[in-house]
């Protein structure tokens, strides 16, 4: 009895979000505070009057009123392995369900993890240094145990997802397109490792297409689950400055990373600092602050040696640290001689334990 | 009869061939021609002839003089043949007895007071002459301990022509020139690699590059110590043998760069980026030797290689794969050795400090591909190892243990050739096809360990025959006969970086 009114309500929820991944959040506002149930059940002919005349609105509404199918919706979620969660469901992530205009359904790829949420967001077309920031931002995140959001654009948002995946953190993209759509395609492996390490969620139905209004859409959903947005880099009028927007209006701590002034690329997140967002102009500081530790050391822990490695391997794995560094710093820290340590790299590299970045230097990775 | 004959040689790229320069004085009006594809500092020789014969005492006859340079059909360049020329005319004019001038081959240059000064080439005219059957030369005095270093010939030195004269025409009475004392470089004052704190990753490498003669191309930023870990390469080469030296040593003879003996050390060129590609490769309308050709046996260091032009890159491509430089004239096809281990430097990026922990790269990705897009694949493809120097801080210096001599570096670098020479006659980078295949052959765990590198590195067919070059280095530097997973693994290191691509 019980199950089958859950079931009811998912329904509505569900035929709420196919409706909105048509024509747009705002609906729900547009109606006056009206229940997913009454929307399900009101035909729009009787809903005019608050909406104004629309025939493109009205077709869509008949249509989907009428052909709308939970058995086949949840026969094509089953069939691609993915799963929904509704306003309705108690699993719905607490954060987001505070903030304006929550999504009425999420579609999951993998699940939400239950550890605090921080975002990483910035430009697609950021410099070298932003990219460089974000890794380390995600990689330093995921070592304390936060788990990294973004958007899975170019740029900022792959390097901060990188950097979750190569400190073997957990990471949640969020989409502005079905989650069975890649895009962009170049970033189709980070899409993997994303999945493998946390989940990939959107507020649209499968198959739905990367549409250029659902970007700053999702953008609300990025700021909703987290407790705290950073800017790495972007420039006025970047989509990375919504989210910082959407994550105020929720309540959320806006980080941003300073950069040169007048710097056009670096304009927008300078502008947040302006404007009284936190200075994140020192890693182990931001990280005291999102993610209290307790008076550890602004070093962080390298992950242990696992104990099945040769000798000279293990001894070599020792010199090499989360942070990129040359053969000869990883030669005096290991205290090896080159003509041994050179082979040992070679064989940690191969089985997986450290990657040489393109100036060659070593840092340690997430054992696959 | 009044033709009288000198022998002589004339120099052809850094070979030498007989020219006969045949004297006709006979009655009529005075003249004096020479003909023969004489060019302008031949002709030129008719003055600075006739008042050297004048200066010296004797008496140039008044009377029609013709010079023949035989063969005629080949094109005679320089002033060398002043002596045999002068020579010549003195004894159809009877102040020489003719069968002197049978005894020996003569080149020289003279100058206004009757003086001999020196020529190019010495040591090529001293093995044309050998290999011509004559035993004896009759050269200018500063270049005559070199020529006598190859043997087999008689070298005699002269100061001036009348000395020549005496020496000829009274029969030989006095003993030839000794060979130039082969003073072994001393190295002690050198540039030594323990001057270079730190950099050991790069230290070994060029190690590994002068056992092998592997090219190498270093990059990292600016001030990180690239030029300076090069400049020492020389000291850690194994010493040249005799054959090498005598072809270094005619080189830079024929280019005018020699200094009269025998070069004991392998060259080390370093060319500006400015070089033009006949500067690199040779050439001009009187072709010289290139750098390329300079630096045969020994070292080309090519610093800021982006910064060379395209074009003039691309001119090494056949010294690096030949060994020789090849240039044509409508006159004649010359060919100058050009073996050389290439050393290149260079930064990652525009700005060069991508990757810099001190200074952060502000390039964008496209700044920075169009920037290594300057030197083209064909290139790097010539080129074995690939390493990174970074930039340290004065802390990782002063942490730095003392470095290994150079001494001790050459030591193992001279065992590792030695064993390479012996077993396929030429250093492992000359290795290729089925000669590299049958020399590099992997243990049972290296042959595992190396299909499992090529499927996760993606190396490619090039790649993967550099690997196993160098792979063959690093086992020849630790004494072993068959390559195992330890070598192998540190050729690994060596590849190129992504970066520059694969």
């Amino acid at each position: 009895m019980e199950d089958s009114e859950r079931r009811g309500e998912r329904a509505k929820h569900l035929f709420l979000s196919h409706l909105q991944a048509r024509v747009g959040s705002s609906l729900v506002a547009r109606l006056g505070n009206l229940s997913p149930g009454a929307i399900f059940e009101t035909p729009y002919a009787d809903l005019v009057g608050k909406v104004g005349k629309d025939q493109k609105l009205e077709r869509l509404f008949d249509g989907l009123q009428r052909r709308f199918d939970l058995a086949l919706v949840e026969a094509q979620m089953k069939e691609r392995g993915i799963s929904a969660i509704t306003l309705a469901d108690e699993a719905y992530p607490g954060m987001l369900r505070n903030v304006p205009d929550p999504p009425p359904a999420l579609y999951l790829d993998g699940a939400i993890p239950e550890e605090p949420c921080v975002a990483l967001v910035g430009s697609r077309k950021a410099s070298a240094t932003g990219i460089e920031m974000a890794g380390k931002l995600g990689r330093a995140l995921a070592e304390l145990g936060v788990c990294v959001v973004s958007g899975l654009a170019l740029g900022v948002d792959a390097a901060a997802h990188q950097g979750a995946v190569d400190a073997a953190g957990r990471t949640v993209g969020v989409l502005g397109c079905g989650i069975d759509v890649v895009y962009p395609r170049s970033n189709r492996a980070l899409f993997d490792s994303v999945r493998r390490h946390g989940a990939l969620v959107s507020e649209y139905f499968l198959g739905e297409a990367p549409l250029s209004w659902r970007f700053p859409a999702r953008n609300r959903i990025i700021a909703g689950l987290v407790t705290t947005v950073v800017v790495v880099e972007a420039p006025e009028h970047s989509g990375a400055l919504i989210t910082a927007r959407h994550g105020l209006e929720a309540g959320r701590d806006v980080w941003a990373v300073p950069g040169p002034p007048g710097v056009r690329e670096c304009r927008g997140s300078n502008g947040l600092l302006a404007d009284g967002g936190g200075v994140l102009w020192d890693i182990p500081e931001f990280l005291e602050a999102v993610a209290p530790r307790g008076g550890a050391g602004p070093e962080l822990p390298a992950p242990s040696v696992p104990a099945d490695l040769p000798d000279d391997e293990a001894a070599a794995l020792c010199g090499v640290g989360l942070e990129p560094r040359g053969v000869d710093a990883v030669a005096r820290r290991s205290g090896m001689v080159m003509s041994e340590l050179l082979p040992a790299l070679a064989l940690l590299e191969l089985k997986g334990f450290v990657h040489r970045d393109a100036v060659g230097a070593y840092v340690r990775r997430a054992v696959p | 009869m009044s033709v009288c004959r000198a022998r002589s040689l004339s120099l052809f790229g850094i070979d030498a061939l007989p020219v006969e320069v045949e004297v006709d004085v006979s009655p009529g009006l005075p003249g004096f021609s020479i003909v023969g594809l004489p060019d302008a500092a031949v002709q030129e020789a008719r003055e600075r002839v006739r008042v050297a014969i004048s200066n010296s005492g004797y008496k140039f006859p008044m009377k029609r003089v013709i010079v023949n340079l035989a063969p005629a059909n080949l094109r005679k360049e320089g002033p060398a043949f002043d002596l045999p020329i002068a020579l010549g005319i003195l004894a159809a004019s009877g102040a020489l007895a003719p069968a002197g001038l049978e005894r020996a081959a003569v080149v020289g240059e003279l100058s206004l007071d009757g003086g001999v000064r020196g020529i190019k080439g010495a040591l090529s005219m001293a093995e044309g002459a050998r290999k011509e059957g004559l035993s004896r030369l009759v050269l200018p005095c500063r270049d005559a301990p070199e020529a006598a270093v190859i043997g087999g010939v008689e070298v005699f030195g002269m100061r001036t022509l009348k000395e020549a004269v005496e020496f000829l025409g009274n029969g030989l009475r006095r003993a030839p020139t000794e060979p130039a004392p082969q003073n072994e470089t001393d190295d002690s004052a050198a540039d030594d690699f323990a001057d270079v704190a730190g950099q050991r990753y790069a230290k070994r490498a060029l190690e590994v590059a002068a056992a092998g003669a592997h090219n190498v191309v270093m990059s990292g930023p600016p001030g990180s110590g690239k030029t300076m870990l090069a400049r020492r390469m020389p000291g850690i080469l194994p010493p040249l043998t005799m054959e090498e030296r005598i072809e270094v040593t005619k080189v830079h003879s024929a280019s005018g760069e020699g200094n009269g003996s025998l070069i004991t050390h392998r060259p080390f060129r370093s060319p500006h980026h400015t070089v033009s590609t006949s500067g690199l490769a040779g050439g001009g309308s009187n072709p010289r030797p290139g750098e390329v050709s300079l630096a045969h046996n020994g070292v080309l260091f090519l610093d800021e290689l982006p910064e060379f032009g395209r074009t003039t890159l691309e001119a090494l491509r056949q010294p690096l794969e030949d060994g020789h430089v090849t240039i044509s004239r409508v006159a004649a096809t010359l060919c100058y050795p050009a073996r050389i281990t290439l050393l290149c430097s260079m930064n990652p990026c525009p700005c060069g400090h991508a990757g810099d922990k001190r200074k952060a790269c502000r390039c964008t990705a496209g700044q920075i591909e169009r920037y290594q897009a300057r030197i083209s694949g064909p290139l790097l493809d010539r080129m074995d190892i690939f390493v990174d120097v970074p930039r340290l801080s004065r802390q990782e210096l002063r942490d730095e243990p003392s470095a290994e001599a150079s001494a001790v570096v050459r030591d193992r670098v001279r065992k590792a050739r030695a064993t390479q020479i012996s077993r396929q006659g030429s250093p492992n980078s000359m290795l290729s096809g089925r000669k590299l295949r049958k020399m590099c052959v992997l243990a049972g765990d290296a042959e595992t360990l190396f299909s499992r590198a090529v499927e996760t590195l993606g190396l490619s067919g090039r790649g993967h025959d550099r690997v196993l070059r160098v792979a063959r280095t690093v086992a020849d530097l630790a004494g072993e006969r068959g390559i195992g997973a330890d070598h192998l693994a540190e050729a690994l290191n060596y590849r190129r970086s992504h970066l520059l691509g694969r």
